[in-house]
């Protein structure tokens, strides 16, 4: 990318940084709901755990430190404002970056980047504050090799979803309907729990994983804190790292292709 | 053969393919297995070239096809059929290099950053079309002056009116000194002193950076004070092309005498010069045949007691109405 390129799409980041902190009391209810969520399932878990300290294979360490980490991961991987995307296609708004020297895909990334930032800012802290409060038992990993393994992962899933959203905003070309917001739902609801936000994927019966963990909304959180837990082995992760530049070639490709057919049936809306 | 026109049109056709849908969602989905289509001639084989420096208007009545035939020349809409060039370029290509010297603007939408003062699109802008700094600052101070916004630069876009709003979006279209410009109602909504404000601002624009334009309008005012041509198109046809003063002078059969009687006079008689638009003593407005104007009111002053006399051309509203209701095809045949 050259260098004025990088400026271009730089310059999108900072204002979306800027328009992100005009929708403060949204974004702080946002907040506010994901630490809710994460101090009740937590609880949950911690109420399971110590009934029961090798449940599903899982120490109360491990399985805590699992559900505080995808408050994270999550903020790095789902963090977005990109679903706007659907509603610029369903109102026709699309047309102001379609006349414009910018790529639409690149455009979103980058305001996806600094919504992440700010998402990541909060969920540190927001974790660093439970960690006080409720001083859980905490797994470290310390090994290098897995914590650059995890690193990797969990970019990987960012871009990897990234992908995958765009897609279904993509849908909004064929069916336009309050903005997109249907079909983005039920994937939201799916994804909860598809893509391992309530519990590990591997506490399922093996039948169940065997299907559940192979597709990819498992490496979205999953597969990241499965890797930092240590519960896969060299080989594993190896093969969940191509699984993933795998799904990220499809996904784009998919993307990029769909954009370009919805592009030509796209009416251009709005007079 | 290369075209030397700025921008040049030929057997354009743009044909929507709507597809009849039942309402909602299930609607939609039931519409993704089974279609019936229909097909919509938006644009239906239109022909014109434009040269450097023209600022054309089109003109015609709603659903003519003027925004659809924008679109394909701004790169949204790809052509059923025909052959498009702007500026040299394919417009669909929407390549960098072609939309760093044209903008769109569509006064019924927007693309100011709704939550951000307008500051923050502007600088948004420069960095997308790469407009290098002193550039951008000759630039946008200059379009301030003109437009006399230097005092709501920073406040937030949603709390400006619709008419501080429009200067804002032409000032974001204009920062990387687009050759071609498309204003599609650039003043809709306004009132008639911002209207006057947006148009000496485009003529002055037109003027200073010799750019080409083409705009729509349904306010005739617009039309009869900026451009000297028009294109009128109607259900995807083009009707005329040519001079707004030779619209008038094929078109205008009529001329318009406005009398102002000393003394109440016998309203039949007067009902045999023309055709009698109003009459209120003591003043009456007669529709005259142009060719008759000098006879008639001659006959006018000698006939009755008249105290004031004026002959006007019929108003441009009522000559392209008469272009539009289909009275110019027999003339023009
Ligand atoms: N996206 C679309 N899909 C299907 N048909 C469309 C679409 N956009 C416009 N049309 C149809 O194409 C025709 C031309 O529309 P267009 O918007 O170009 O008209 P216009 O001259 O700009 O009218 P107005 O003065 O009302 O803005 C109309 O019959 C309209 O219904
Ligand atoms: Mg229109």
């Amino acid at each position: 990318m050259r260098i004025s390129s990088f400026k271009k799409y730089f310059q999108v980041a900072k204002t979306s940084w800027s328009g992100g902190f005009v929708y403060r009391l949204n974004f702080v209810m946002w907040r506010v709901r994901n630490v809710v969520q994460l101090i009740a399932i937590y609880f949950l878990w911690f109420a399971v755990m110590s009934r029961n300290p090798t449940a599903f294979n899982y120490s109360t360490s491990q399985m805590l430190t699992y559900i505080l980490g995808t408050s994270i991961i999550r903020a790095l991987v789902f963090g977005q404002r990109s679903i706007d995307a659907q509603g610029e296609i369903s109102s026709g708004d699309l047309n102001n970056y379609l006349v414009k020297p910018i790529s639409y895909f690149r455009y979103w990334f980058s305001r996806d980047i600094a919504d992440k930032l700010l998402n990541i800012l909060f969920s540190i802290g927001e974790i660093t504050i439970l960690l006080f409060w409720l001083r859980p038992e905490i797994y470290l990993q310390t090994n290098p090799l897995m914590l650059v393994s995890f690193l990797l992962a969990s970019l990987l899933a960012m871009v990897m979803y990234f992908y995958f959203s765009f897609l279904i905003s993509m849908t909004t070309f064929w069916i336009p309907e309050e903005n997109g917001w249907p079909q983005r739902f039920f994937i939201f609801v799916i994804l909860e729990f598809f893509s391992g936000g309530l519990f590990p994927l591997d506490i399922l019966p093996p039948a169940v994983y065997a299907v559940l963990g192979k597709l990819p909304s498992a490496y979205f959180l999953n597969t990241p804190l499965q890797i930092y837990l240590g519960r896969l082995d060299l080989s594993q992760i190896v093969t969940s790292l191509f699984m993933m530049a795998f799904w990220i070639v499809v996904l784009r490709l998919l993307a990029n292709r769909t954009f370009r057919k919805g592009l030509k049936i796209y009416g251009a809306y709005g007079r | 053969m290369k075209d030397m026109s700025v921008i040049s049109v030929r057997h354009l056709k743009k044909y929507y393919r709507v597809h009849e849908k039942e309402p909602g969602l299930k609607g939609s989905i039931r519409s993704l297995f089974t279609r019936k289509y229909t097909q919509v001639k938006a644009v239906d084989n239109i022909d014109f070239t434009i040269e450097e420096g023209e600022l054309v208007g089109f003109i015609g009545p709603n659903g003519a096809g003027k925004t659809t035939t924008l679109k394909v020349l701004s790169g949204l809409l790809y052509p059923t059929s025909g052959e498009v060039s702007v500026l040299g370029f394919n417009p669909w290509d929407r390549k960098a290099q072609f939309q760093k010297q044209f903008a769109l603007v569509m006064g019924q939408k927007n693309q100011l950053w709704w939550d951000l003062p307008p500051m923050e699109t502007f600088i948004l802008n420069k960095e997308i079309y790469e407009v290098p700094e002193d550039q951008f600052k000759k630039t946008l101070d200059k379009l301030i002056e003109l437009l006399d916004v230097k005092d709501i630069l920073k406040i937030q876009v949603r709390k400006l009116s619709l008419g501080q709003r429009m200067k804002c979006e032409l000032i974001a279209a204009l920062l990387h000194n687009p050759k071609v410009l498309f204003l599609d109602e650039p003043t809709i909504g306004l009132d008639v002193v911002m209207q006057k404000v947006m148009r000496d601002f485009v003529k002055q624009y037109n003027r200073q950076f010799k750019s080409t334009i083409i705009l729509t309008s349904h306010y005739m005012g617009d039309v009869k004070e900026l451009c000297e041509r028009v294109i009128i198109i109607d259900k995807g046809k083009i009707l005329f092309d040519g001079k707004l003063q030779n619209v008038i002078d094929r078109f205008a059969r009529n001329k318009i005498i406005t009398v102002v009687f000393s003394r109440d006079i016998d309203q039949r008689k007067l009902a045999e010069f023309g055709n009698i638009r109003e009459y209120q003593f003591p003043r009456a407005k007669i529709n005259v045949p142009r060719k008759d104007v000098a006879k008639l009111s001659a006959k006018l002053l000698s006939d009755f007691p008249v105290a004031d006399l004026v002959i006007e051309e019929a108003p441009i509203e009522a000559i392209i109405r008469e272009v539009f209701t289909g009275k110019m095809k027999q003339t023009n045949a």
